[in-house]
């Protein structure tokens, strides 16, 4: 009943709100502005850079005013889903993770092909575009690169006396190995590593043993078996001391700031990470935090990728396609855009963007950047963009990894579960 | 609802009495005057806001989600009509019946315990205690804060591992485990929160125990009757509709709760769904999932049981709710 209210609440208003908001078009003393509204998620810093942003871009562009609306991550998509479901969608939206397919896949989104003679999408490498299309059309422009990295606490190694490993040739072994000798020297303190299953280790796990999470065909690529191996690796890791105990774990993955960690309370010797929460994990730790390439299969492939951070995507609905055309392009072709954001949506994706903020960036930032390019020479194949119903992937993992975690499953049994749910969510 | 009677027995000022002005009021006759037809035109006008809120705000979208219990609805399409669909699913799916199993426990363990809870304490508060009016309000504030986002969030720092509760245990040498995070111990921690806003029910139980005739007592003493014979034969019998009514509200509300089990759990439902509360999966598969129509099936099935249960609590009650009249 109380969704029910929440959702009779929610729709009256949204669409009052868009009553309240007035024509998208006033005229104006020479010629008409247009008005445009961009949406994204994240903290008040974020919207900070972006009001900055928008400043130099409204400068340039005096026809168009840009009203930004934004709200944290959790309340995010949410909120996104009920505007556009009332039929008040933001003219340009952020995208996250497999949204992007989930909203083009549902007829929301612009196909960018209808303005591309605005949007420049030529300095983009094609593989990061290949996220963002979707049936051949592209939808999503990715905002940054980022890659997934094995992120190391210098300090913490130092305590337990211990060196950090070679990232270029580290296999799975050598990791637990050194876990559980952190884990052991640090005893009541701390951890050798905060618990390293979800979707995106899931990922690199499949590409490493030959198998992908999702297939070209947006279908399940990945085995039970190659999973159930996962989950018996991972409780070993559990068992010898690397990771934590389970409730602990449990307490981790429902506090995701950075401040609340293993690796941001100097507790924890190493995290798998996205590269780009490198800066905020420094901050949080106040030490030298390193970036290591993640463990790979003895004689197997490294199985990284680069892969988007957050995408932009346009209203199918918009009443202005070319002037949005015109906010996405600056966002990602105009060095003074990218000066404002600097690495906080990624590392850009144009090139030429990114080595003329290269001298900007702070030692962190480069740290990231220089580990990007490491990355680089070892990538994989691409990874296929998520398929519609993927996004569903992430709680479904999360939720059999405390099955398993707890021993209220065994790995077998969380596998095939996983690929029965995974599959479900896939085809509906 | 008190205030509709009351109203329609005032008169306008200077205008004299319709009926007679001295004894009680006589009972109603079935001609109404044009007078109280007048008035009675009034009353719709001042209730029509509310009238029209209600049909707008409540009904009208309680009634489209009737609707759209029969389709396939991703909030971002046009709905597709399914039939039954979304309820035949409702069988298969494993989720579903955890999150009934979560809720069941939750309203059967949490509201008997709570309402013992208000009672006992509503006993001891009205025998008399120096600083009645501050107790009370110290019992009550739980309740007005209890649902709230800060309380839930208190909550799970309260039961974490390193938490007030370990460290309790911790000074006697117990070693505890995270409470919210252990799936065999997080739903206790959502029902210790439910128990702790004892004081709605406990408010309204003092209120009762006030309207008891202190001759009833004075009568059983001197027949020699003891305080837990008092407290059985007469305290009991005599509060039951007021028992009954805190029932039907908590048990309402229990399985409306939707907040802290949202909170605490960070909105999975976990640690691996024990605390996956009904309403909580109704919004993950609704807003998480774009899946609107079984969402709107599955709100409308918790209509049905609560229905259900008020009306088992409704005809129970002629057996054991007794009415002074």
């Amino acid at each position: 009943m109380r969704t029910l209210r929440a959702l009779a609440a929610a729709i009256p208003v949204a669409v009052l709100l868009a009553a309240c908001g007035g024509d998208d078009t006033t005229g104006g003393g020479e010629g008409e502005v247009v008005e445009l509204r961009y949406a994204f998620w994240g903290s008040d810093d974020r919207a900070q850079m972006t009001q900055d942003m928008i400043d130099k871009f409204e400068a340039d562009n005096p026809d168009i005013r840009v009203e930004i609306d934004y709200a944290d991550f959790g309340a995010y998509f949410d909120k996104l889903a009920t505007s556009v479901a009332a039929g008040d969608a933001p003219d340009i939206m952020t995208m996250g993770g497999a949204y992007h397919s989930e909203y083009a896949g549902r007829g929301a989104l612009l196909d960018l092909g209808e303005v591309d003679d605005v949007l420049r999408t030529d300095d983009i490498a094609e593989d990061i575009l290949a996220h963002g299309t979707i049936d051949g059309s592209l939808y999503a422009i990715p905002t940054g690169v980022n890659g997934y990295a094995m992120v190391a606490n210098p300090a913490v190694f130092a305590a337990a006396g211990l060196e950090l490993p070679d990232d270029t040739s580290w296999t799975w072994d050598d990791f637990a190995q050194l876990c559980t000798q952190i884990g052991a020297a640090l005893g009541d303190t701390g951890y050798g590593s905060q618990d390293l299953t979800n979707h995106n280790t899931l990922a690199l796990w499949a590409r490493q043993h030959g198998e992908q999470l999702y297939t070209e065909d947006g279908e399940l690529g990945v085995s039970a078996d190659t999973l159930t191996e996962w989950w018996d690796f991972s409780l070993q890791l559990r068992d010898s001391g690397c990771t934590p105990p389970a409730t602990r774990t449990e307490e981790l993955a429902s506090q995701s700031a950075p401040e609340q960690t293993l690796i941001g309370t100097n507790t924890g010797g190493m995290a798998l990470v996205w590269s780009n929460v490198l800066e905020a994990l420094s901050t949080a730790s106040g030490e030298q935090l390193q970036l290591l390439i993640p463990p790979g299969v003895d004689g197997g492939e490294p199985g990284s990728w680069l892969g988007p951070s957050m995408y932009y995507t346009i209203s199918a609905r918009t009443e202005h396609p070319e002037e949005a055309a015109r906010l996405v392009d600056y966002m990602l072709n105009e060095p003074a855009a990218a000066e404002s954001f600097l690495t906080d949506r990624g590392l850009p994706v144009n090139s030429e963007v990114r080595e003329a903020i290269v001298p900007q960036l702070s030692p962190v930032q480069q740290a990231e950047a220089e580990y990007l390019d490491r990355l680089q020479e070892v990538v994989g194949e691409p990874v296929p963009p998520a398929p519609v119903g993927s996004t569903e992937t992430a709680g479904i993992v999360t939720r059999l990894n405390s099955e398993v975690l707890f021993d209220r499953m065994t790995p077998q049994d969380a596998a095939e579960q996983a690929v029965a749910e995974i599959g479900t969510a896939l085809d509906r | 609802m008190t205030t509709v009677p009351t109203f329609s027995r005032g008169r306008a000022p200077g205008e004299p009495p319709p009926q007679a002005a001295v004894g009680p009021p006589e009972p109603r006759r079935n001609r109404r005057s044009p007078l109280a037809k007048r008035e009675g035109r009034v009353a719709y006008l001042f209730l029509a806001p509310w009238f029209i809120g209600m049909v707008v705000i409540t009904i009208g979208p309680i009634l489209g989600s009737l609707y759209l219990s029969f389709t396939e609805y991703s909030l971002l399409q046009p709905p597709e009509w399914l039939g039954l669909e979304n309820y035949r699913r409702m069988l298969d799916d494993e989720r579903l019946h955890t999150a009934l199993r979560v809720t069941f426990t939750y309203v059967f363990v949490s509201v008997p315990l709570q309402l013992a809870l208000a009672l006992a304490l509503a006993f001891f508060l009205d025998r008399g205690v120096r600083g009645l009016a501050l107790y009370r309000s110290i019992y009550y504030l739980p309740s007005l804060l209890g649902g709230s986002v800060a309380i839930a969030i208190l909550w799970r720092q309260i039961f974490g591992t390193e938490g007030l509760i370990n460290q309790l245990l911790g000074m006697v040498g117990i070693e505890g485990e995270g409470w919210v995070s252990h799936p065999d111990h997080a739903l206790s921690t959502l029902i210790v929160l439910n128990v702790w806003t004892f004081g709605a029910p406990m408010v309204i139980f003092l209120a009762g125990l006030r309207q008891i005739p202190t001759m009833y007592y004075e009568a059983a003493e001197v027949d020699g009757a003891g305080g837990f014979t008092r407290f059985w034969r007469i305290t009991i019998p005599l509060l039951t509709p007021i028992i009954f009514f805190n029932l039907v509200l908590q048990i309402i509300g229990s399985f409306q709760t939707f907040t802290q089990a949202f909170i605490v759990s960070g909105g999975t439902g976990g640690p691996a769904d024990s605390t996956l509360f009904y309403t909580l999966y109704t919004y993950q598969r609704g807003f998480g999932s774009f899946e609107m129509g079984y969402a709107s099936a599955l709100a409308w099935v918790l209509l049905v049981i609560i229905a259900g249960f008020t009306a088992i609590n409704f005809l129970a009650a002629k057996r054991w709710v007794h009415y002074g009249d």
